[in-house]
């Protein structure tokens, strides 16, 4: 299962019970008033930086990164990419 | 009671002795509104401030149950409710962020003073147009070089009269929705802070709020806790403390009251027989009893499972709303069981009620507290 995959499925099974991770558009922006409430995105953050097994030290918690799908895997992509090459 | 081990029990024993020194004169203490510093130097020397912390930071490197053991034994032994308040807020507004998310400059410089009593502690989150809204917050934080500009204005600072250093949650991203805030440690004598005069209420009179305003404070960068835009998530871990905190020592006070209000009922005669024979009283006794057992029972699972590492989202705003409704239902049970006795001041239970009151309204109101969990069950909108 792609990384986006298993991100689509976390959001669904935890916030939007009512899709199925094939009805999550990539892109659509989680941030937005409605869609996740503000303790679920917290909660989300604290699952993608675990499951992925991210680094994330002291770095700011830019709300791009975690605005879409889309931008999640590739948050993560670019953290897990940064520590193979230790930049 | 839950049981405690040798070492909870010898620490709560060492607490309540500090009891009676704590009390002396809190009903005229309440009378005049005013903040002792005599008693809080007291309550610094029994060590209850740095209970929770470790000790390479002066603290006593105590367990989050061992410390609410403690925390139920002040509340047990000392009346000051608003002393008590005081201690909570300073332990878990910045004592808990500092340990949690401030990098070792930071926790060596204040949490020393934070546990010793030196240095007392605030938080800034509520403003005047946003209330329980943490989201609405306008206060801002601009970054400008190595350090931050903040501007804005806070309201209902508990501490805030006395604070030696706050805790402040400011927008670092406007439209960041809840990655746009971050937590600053800032200190009283920063130009640009200045601070409300004590604000009159209807309890906790000894536990100073205030307003704080903020015009171009300069904070230096470092002085971030946590991470930049991770504001909400030390609040969350803040406030989860901060309740278990708070009510642990309701909890005590609430033991206390049944105490007091059962030797009461005992003693009390009114024709012929001892108040406590009849059912009309009995029954609200043993509803006392309920309600300070059930608060007992949540308070310390929650924070079990906290301890623990699970998710008790639900479970502490449950317990919130259990505990501080419990608090009010039996303040007012106890001065309904003394009768008119227990409207007098000098008796020293309507002070109680006012201070219950607080409980429901402040660490996110009941009201917030329902929707928290609502939000659980899908529902809320």
């Amino acid at each position: 299962m792609s990384n986006a995959d298993q991100i689509s499925e976390y959001i669904v099974r935890e916030f939007l019970p009512d899709l199925t991770p094939s009805q999550l558009p990539p892109d659509l922006d989680l941030l937005a008033d409605g869609a996740i409430d503000s303790l679920g995105v917290l909660k989300m953050i604290a699952w993608v930086e675990h499951h992925f097994r991210l680094a994330v030290g002291d770095t700011d918690l830019d709300p791009e990164n975690f605005r879409s799908v889309n931008a999640i895997d590739a948050y993560v992509a670019r953290s897990q990419s940064t520590a193979a090459t230790g930049g | 009671m839950r049981n405690r081990d040798a070492d909870q029990q010898a620490l709560c024993a060492g607490m309540a002795q500090w009891g009676k020194t704590l009390s002396e004169g809190h009903i005229e203490a309440d009378a005049r509104s005013a903040f002792e510093p005599h008693r809080w130097r007291s309550l610094a020397g029994s060590g209850v401030l740095g209970l929770p912390f470790p000790q390479q930071w002066g603290g006593a490197g105590q367990s989050l149950l061992t410390t609410l053991h403690v925390l139920e034994t002040l509340g047990e032994t000392c009346r000051e409710s608003g002393l008590n308040f005081c201690a909570t807020t300073s332990m878990a507004s910045t004592g808990v962020p500092l340990a949690a998310f401030g990098g070792d400059a930071l926790r060596e410089r204040y949490l020393p003073g934070i546990c010793s009593g030196e240095l007392i502690g605030a938080h800034a989150i509520t403003e005047p147009d946003s209330g329980s809204d943490a989201m609405a917050m306008t206060t801002r934080a601009e970054r400008d070089g190595t350090h931050y500009v903040l501007t804005g204005g806070k309201a209902f600072v508990s501490n805030g009269p006395i604070a030696d250093v706050f805790v402040v949650y400011a927008r670092t991203r406007p439209e960041g929705g809840p990655l746009g805030t971050t937590a600053f440690l800032v200190d009283r004598d920063t130009p640009g802070l200045s601070v409300g005069g004590p604000t009159a209420k209807m309890g906790l009179r000894t536990a100073p709020l205030s307003t704080l305003h903020l015009d171009g404070c300069r904070i230096p960068a470092d002085r971030v806790l946590g991470r930049t835009g991770g504001g909400l998530l030390v609040l969350d871990h803040v406030m989860k403390r901060e309740i278990l905190f708070g009510f642990t020592v309701q909890l005590g006070e609430m033991r206390h009251r049944l105490e007091r209000t059962v030797a009461y009922a005992r003693e009390r005669r009114a024709f012929g027989h001892p108040i406590g024979d009849y059912q009309a009283v009995s029954h609200r006794v043993v509803d006392m009893k309920i309600r300070t057992e059930t608060a007992a029972k949540w308070l310390y699972d929650t924070a079990e499972r906290l301890a623990a590492g699970e998710d008790v989202t639900a479970d502490l705003a449950m317990t919130k709303i259990l505990a501080s409704e419990a608090a009010l239902s039996t303040s007012l049970s106890a001065v309904r069981v003394f009768g008119g006795a227990g409207y007098l001041t000098e008796v020293g239970l309507e002070k109680e009620v006012r201070a219950a009151v607080a409980g429901t309204l402040y660490s996110g109101t009941n009201d917030i507290q329902y929707n928290h969990v609502a939000s659980t069950l899908g529902l809320g909108g």
